[in-house]
C-alpha cells in the first residue's frame, strides 16, 4: 500500500493505492481544506480519512509534497542567515544581497579551480563573529566556482566550525556549503539556493518531526516517508532534512506525475492543469516532462533548484470577467469565488454554466450575475458568456505557443545539437483540474488537438505523489591536467591519472550515482539510472594537449513506479 | 532582481564538437570557459539579459556575398555556417527590437575571408559580418553601415569586400602589419576609387595598452563614426588585443575592452579573434557582455592583472597622438595610392588592380584580377577573375543600385565566359533582381 498526500493552497489531497494485485488500485481518495497555520492537522486529518478501513500495517510508503517551505519564505517566517560569499572578480555580488548578514570576502577562484587570490583569515573571522553577535545560527558559505575547487566553502567551514562533521556545531546549528547544491554553474543562483535552504532550515525540522511522530502515534512507524521534488522526483525524509530547499514548489510536480500515472503518454504533448485562479502549463517531449534549465526562482530569486518546466497563468475557474471596450477578458484578476458558489463577480466558472459546458453551484446565481454584468456593458449575456469561455481558450493557447515557442528557442551549443536539433510540436493535450471538463471543448477550437481529460483528475496530483520514484542526480569534473576529479554535489574528491578519459568518466559518475542510492538505501532503482551530457575538451597549451577537462551528469530518471492505464 | 540599463541578446555558439585540428588555436575548447565564466556570473539571469541560439546561414546568404569556388560547400563546414548564422541571429535580433544590442560570441571567426574565398586564410573561411550586414541589406533595406574591427590582426578579408562600397565605412585596429599576420592594413589602404576614404586602418605599435586603443576610440573613431553617420554600428570584436593573447603583442586588459566597447557602443557586436582562452576570453567577454547592457563591469579583473606591468610605453603614447592627428585626413581627403598593377589603375573604363593572396591553411596563392567598371551613374559594376594553379574561375557582381547598362554589361561577361569556357566556375551575384547564380561543374 502506498500512500500520496499533496498539500496544496486550498486543499490538502490524499489518496491510499493498492498495489499488491497486477494493477493499481485507488482504495480511498479524499480532499480535506488545507488549514495554513496547522499543516501538520491537515496532514493527519487526511491520513485518517484515506486509512479508514485500511490495515495500516500493509501500508509501505508515505510520499508528501508540502506548501511548508514556500509558504515560510512568502510569509517571511524564514529564519535569519549568515551568509558568506566569496564572489572573486567579475559582476558585483552586492545586486544579490539577501539579507542584512550578508558578508562579501576577499579571495578567488577561477573557472578551472585554481585559486587566484586568497581568503584573508582576519576577515573572515570578523565576519563570522559579526554573525554571531546577531544571534546567527544558520550559516550559507559559497565561493565562485566552488563547484571546480571548494576549498574556500570547506575552509570557512572550517573556521567557522572547526570541525568536518556533518553535523552542527557549538556555534552553528546548520551549514550549507554552496557546491553541495550540485554541480552546476551559476553564483547567484548557488548563493540563493543555499540561502533559502538555511532559511526554512528549522522549521523543515521541526515539521518533519512532527511528521514522524504522528505517523509513530497512528501505528504507521514503520512506514518510509519520501518528499516530492519540484523536479518530479522524491527525496527521503532524512535527506530532506538536510536539503530542505529541494521541497519547494513540488505541487505541480505531483500533478504532473499524476498526469503521467493516469494517461500513456508517448508524444510532444501539452498537459494543462486548469485550477481556481491558475492554469499550469507543462510541456512533454516524446513523452517526457522537461526540466526548467537552470532552476525555479523563489521569492524572485533564480536559485539551482532543479524544477519541472511549468508556466503558471492567471486563467482559471475562479477568474474575473471584465470588459475593455467590446473586449470580454479573463482573469488575471480573481475577485472571489464565481457566482454560483456565493461570489459576488462573475468568473469563468459562471460563464461556463451558462453556456451548458458544466454545472457547477447554484446555476441560477450564474446566471443573474452574468446577466447583470452584461446589461451594465451593453452586451447581451449570451456574448458575454461565449465570448469570455473564448477568451479564456485563447489566452491558455496563446500563452502555450509562446511557451513551446521559448522551448524551441532554447541555447544549443553543438553543431549535432542545432542541425539534428529536435523541435517540440504539440500532439496532443492532457487536461485535469476542476473546470478541465467544461474547457474541453473551448480549448479543442483554439488548438486542434485530441484531448484527454482522465478519471481521477481530481485527485490526480495525490496519485502522482504516491507513486513518484526517488531521484537524484551527480555532476562530475576532472581536470587530467590537475590531476582531480571531483563531484561537488557529494563533496568527493579524487586524484587521478593523466591517462584519465571520458569512458572513465562515465563510469565513475555512474558507481558514485548507485553508490549514493544505496546510501539512501534505494539500490533498486539502479535500471533507471543514465548519463545526461558527457564532454571531453581538449586543453592544449602552445602546440601541446596537456590535459582534458571532462564534465559527465548523470541522474535517475523521473518517473511514476506504477501507472493506472 | 538584477537588470540590464539596455537589453541585450547574446547568440553563444561555441560549436563544441568542430575544430580545424587537435591542436589549432581555433578549437573546441576555446569558448568553454568564456561560457562557464558567463554562466557562474548568472548573467543570463539579469533582467534584460537573454541567451539566444543561432540561425544556419543557407547557401545563398553565402552567394549573396562572397565569390566561393568551386562552391560554397566546398569551401565552408557547417560550423561556418552556423557561425554566419550566428552573426544574422544577432542583427535579427536588433532590427526586430528583440534586443537594443546584441553579442554574437561564435567561432570561427571570419575577418580574413575575403570577397573570393577559395579555402580558409588565418582561420576564416567566409566572412560572417560581411554575410550578416549583406543579409540585413537584403531584408531589412539597412544601407549605411560602420564596421569596426578592433581584432589585433588587419581585417584585411572585410576590407576587401567593401573596398569599393561607399556606403560601409570600415575601421580596423590593429597591431602594426610589419610585425603580424596578415601584413597589411597601412594608411594608405583606404579605398578603390568610388569609395575612397571610407576604408581606414590604424595600426598600431606592438605593446600597446588600454590608454592606446582608448585614446584611438575617443579621439579618432568616434568623431569618424559621427561624421559618417550610419545605420548601424557593428564591432568586429576580436579579443586578441589582450596582453595574454598567445599569437599577438599587444597590452589591452578586459577592463580596457569593456570600456572601449562602451564608448563605441556598437548595436551589434561579433567575436572574431582571440586566443587566451583562459587567461583573457571569460573575462573580456563578460565585460563586453556588461558594457553592452549598460551594465557596472568596475569590479573585472584578470587574475593575473597589474595595472603597472600593463603601462604602455611613452613613445607609444606620442606615437598614438600624432596618429590620431593625421589619420582624419584619410577620410576627409584621402590621399590617392600611386597608381600600379597592384594598387589599382585605370585601363579604358575600368579599375584594374591585380592581387596575389595567400591562404595560409591550405598552403597555396590564389592570383585574382579585379576590375571595376567605372559607370557613373551607380557604384559600378565588379568582375574577379580568380587562378589557383591553372583553375581559373570568374566572380561578377551586380551591385545594389545598379544602372541598367551595368546590369546587362553583367549578364553579357557572364554569358561570354561561358561561351569561350575560360573558365571553369562562374558566379553571378546579381544584386538588383536578388539572384545568385553560379555555372560550371
Ligand atoms: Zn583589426
Ligand atoms: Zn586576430
Ligand atoms: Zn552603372
Amino acid at each position: 500500500m502506498y500512500l500520496g498526500i499533496d498539500v496544496g493552497g486550498t486543499h490538502t489531497d490524499a489518496v491510499a493505492l493498492d498495489l499488491s494485485g497486477p494493477g493499481v488500485e485507488v482504495v480511498a481518495a479524499c480532499k480535506v481544506k488545507t488549514r495554513h497555520d496547522d499543516l501538520l492537522g491537515s496532514v493527519n486529518e487526511a491520513l485518517e480519512r484515506i486509512l479508514r478501513g485500511v490495515d495500516r500495517k500493509l501500508v509501505r510508503r508515505l510520499n508528501l509534497s508540502t506548501t511548508l517551505s514556500t509558504n515560510a519564505i512568502v510569509e517571511g517566517r524564514a529564519e535569519d542567515v549568515g551568509v558568506l560569499v566569496v564572489p572573486g572578480p567579475g559582476m558585483d555580488p552586492s545586486e544579490y544581497m539577501l539579507c542584512k548578514d550578508f558578508h562579501v570576502l576577499d579571495g578567488a577562484m577561477d573557472h578551472r579551480g585554481n585559486e587566484t587570490a586568497r581568503l584573508d583569515k582576519a576577515q573572515c573571522s570578523a565576519a563570522l563573529e559579526a554573525c554571531r553577535r546577531d544571534g546567527v545560527r544558520a550559516f550559507a558559505l559559497v565561493g565562485k566556482f566552488s563547484v571546480r575547487n571548494p576549498l574556500h566553502e570547506n575552509t570557512l567551514r572550517h573556521w567557522l566550525c572547526h570541525t568536518k562533521d556533518e553535523k552542527g556545531c557549538e556555534r552553528a546549528d546548520f551549514v550549507t556549503l554552496g557546491h553541495h547544491l550540485g554541480g552546476r554553474l551559476n553564483y547567484p543562483r548557488r548563493v540563493a539556493s543555499a540561502y533559502f535552504n538555511c532559511a526554512v532550515w528549522r522549521l523543515y525540522n521541526q515539521f518533519a518531526d512532527a511528521v514522524e511522530a504522528s505517523l509513530g502515534r497512528m501505528g504507521l512507524g514503520h512506514v518510509r516517508v519520501n518528499v516530492l521534488k519540484a523536479d518530479g522526483g522524491t527525496m527521503p525524509l532524512a535527506y530532506s532534512r538536510k536539503m530542505p530547499v529541494q521541497s519547494i514548489f513540488s505541487g505541480p510536480a505531483a500533478s504532473v506525475m499524476g498526469i503521467i500515472a493516469l494517461c500513456e503518454i508517448i508524444h510532444d504533448s501539452v498537459i494543462l492543469d486548469i485550477g481556481g485562479t491558475t492554469t499550469d502549463i507543462a510541456v512533454f517531449a516524446d513523452g517526457a516532462p522537461l526540466l526548467e534549465r537552470a532552476g525555479i526562482e523563489i521569492g524572485s530569486h533564480p536559485t539551482l533548484v532543479r524544477a519541472l518546466k511549468v508556466k503558471s497563468i492567471g486563467v482559471g475557474g475562479d477568474s474575473a470577467l471584465s470588459m475593455i471596450g467590446d473586449l470580454v477578458r479573463v482573469g488575471p484578476r480573481r475577485l472571489g469565488p464565481s457566482m454560483a458558489e456565493g461570489g459576488r463577480h462573475p468568473t469563468l466558472t459562471d460563464a461556463l454554466n451558462c453556456r451548458g459546458l458544466c454545472e457547477v453551484g447554484d446555476l441560477e446565481a450564474s446566471r443573474r450575475g452574468v446577466a447583470a454584468y452584461a446589461e451594465s456593458h451593453t452586451i447581451s449575456p449570451e456574448k458575454l458568456a461565449a465570448q469570455a469561455v473564448e477568451a479564456a481558450a485563447r489566452t491558455i493557447h496563446e500563452e502555450t505557443r509562446s511557451l513551446v515557442a521559448e522551448i524551441n528557442d532554447r541555447p544549443v551549443y553543438t553543431i549535432h545539437e542545432l542541425i539534428e536539433g529536435k523541435r517540440i510540436v504539440p500532439r496532443k493535450l492532457y487536461l485535469m483540474g476542476g473546470p478541465a471538463k467544461a474547457m474541453r471543448m473551448p480549448l479543442f477550437g483554439c488548438f486542434q488537438l485530441a484531448s484527454e481529460a482522465p478519471e481521477h483528475f481530481a485527485v490526480a496530483n495525490a496519485i502522482g505523489a504516491a507513486l513518484t520514484r526517488t531521484t537524484t542526480d551527480v555532476e562530475l569534473f576532472a581536470d587530467t591536467q590537475k590531476h582531480v576529479m571531483f563531484l561537488p554535489g557529494l563533496g568527493h574528491h579524487e586524484n587521478i591519472p593523466a591517462s584519465y578519459n571520458l569512458e572513465n568518466a562515465k563510469r565513475d559518475a555512474m558507481n558514485h550515482l548507485l553508490a549514493h542510492l544505496a546510501d539512501l538505501k534505494l539500490a533498486s532503482d539502479a535500471e533507471r539510472a543514465e548519463i545526461t551530457h558527457a564532454s571531453s575538451f581538449n586543453m592544449v597549451e602552445g602546440m601541446n594537449t596537456v590535459g582534458r577537462n571532462i564534465r559527465v551528469k548523470c541522474q535517475i530518471k523521473p518517473g511514476v513506479e506504477r501507472t493506472l492505464r | 532582481m538584477r537588470k540590464a540599463e539596455r537589453s541585450l541578446g547574446v547568440v553563444l555558439f561555441p560549436a563544441f564538437d568542430w575544430a580545424i585540428s587537435p591542436t589549432h588555436p581555433e578549437r573546441e575548447e576555446r569558448l568553454l570557459y568564456t561560457q562557464d565564466q558567463l554562466h557562474e556570473e548568472g548573467l543570463f539571469d539579469v533582467e534584460g539579459v537573454r541567451e539566444y541560439k543561432p540561425d544556419v546561414a543557407t547557401r545563398e546568404d553565402v552567394e549573396r556575398t562572397h565569390f566561393c569556388f568551386p562552391d560554397v560547400d566546398a569551401v565552408t563546414t557547417r560550423s561556418h555556417l552556423v557561425s554566419a548564422g550566428g552573426a544574422i541571429r544577432a542583427a535579427r535580433l536588433v532590427m526586430d527590437k528583440e534586443a537594443e544590442r546584441a553579442f554574437a560570441l561564435v567561432r570561427p571567426p571570419g575577418h580574413h575571408a575575403m570577397k573570393c574565398v577559395r579555402g580558409a586564410r588565418g582561420f576564416c573561411n567566409v566572412n560572417i559580418e560581411a554575410i550578416m550586414v549583406e543579409w540585413l541589406r537584403e531584408h531589412y533595406g539597412v544601407r549605411r553601415v560602420a564596421i569596426v574591427d578592433t581584432d589585433c590582426h588587419h581585417g584585411d578579408g572585410t576590407q576587401d569586400i567593401y573596398w569599393h562600397d561607399p556606403d560601409v565605412l570600415f575601421i580596423s585596429l590593429h597591431q602594426d602589419g610589419r610585425t603580424i599576420f596578415p601584413g597589411t592594413g597601412f594608411p594608405i589602404e583606404s579605398g578603390g576609387p568610388t569609395a575612397r576614404g571610407r576604408t581606414i586602418n590604424i595600426p598600431l605599435p606592438p605593446g600597446t595598452g588600454d590608454q592606446g586603443v582608448l585614446t584611438v576610440m575617443r579621439e579618432l573613431v568616434l568623431p569618424l563614426l559621427a561624421e559618417f553617420q550610419p545605420e548601424l554600428v557593428i564591432n568586429s570584436a576580436g579579443q586578441d588585443n589582450h596582453y595574454t593573447d598567445p599569437i599577438t603583442d599587444m597590452k589591452v586588459s578586459a577592463q580596457g575592452y569593456a570600456e572601449l566597447n562602451a564608448l563605441l557602443n556598437p548595436d551589434i557586436a561579433v567575436l572574431e579573434g582571440g586566443y587566451a582562452i583562459q587567461g583573457a576570453l571569460p573575462y573580456v567577454n563578460l565585460g563586453i557582455c556588461l558594457a553592452m547592457a549598460g551594465m557596472d563591469y568596475s569590479a573585472l579583473r584578470e587574475p593575473d592583472y597589474h595595472a603597472e606591468a600593463l603601462r604602455q610605453d611613452e613613445r607609444i603614447t606620442a606615437y598614438v597622438e600624432e596618429l590620431c592627428r593625421q589619420m582624419p585626413r584619410v577620410y576627409h581627403d584621402p590621399p590617392a595610392a600611386p597608381e600600379n598593377p597592384r594598387n589599382g589603375m585605370r585601363e579604358g573604363d575600368w579599375w584594374m588592380r591585380n592581387k596575389s593572396i595567400f591562404y595560409d591553411t591550405g598552403g597555396f596563392q590564389e592570383t585574382q584580377k579585379e576590375g571595376l567598371h567605372l559607370c557613373g551613374n551607380c557604384r559600378g559594376l565588379l568582375k574577379i577573375e580568380s587562378q589557383v594553379d591553372s583553375l581559373r574561375c570568374l566572380g561578377v557582381e551586380i551591385p545594389h543600385g545598379a544602372c541598367t547598362a551595368c546590369q546587362n554589361l553583367g549578364h553579357s561577361i557572364v554569358e561570354e565566359s561561358q561561351l569561350k569556357s575560360a573558365f571553369r566556375y562562374v558566379q553571378l551575384i546579381d544584386r538588383v533582381n536578388k539572384e545568385y547564380s553560379r555555372y560550371g561543374f
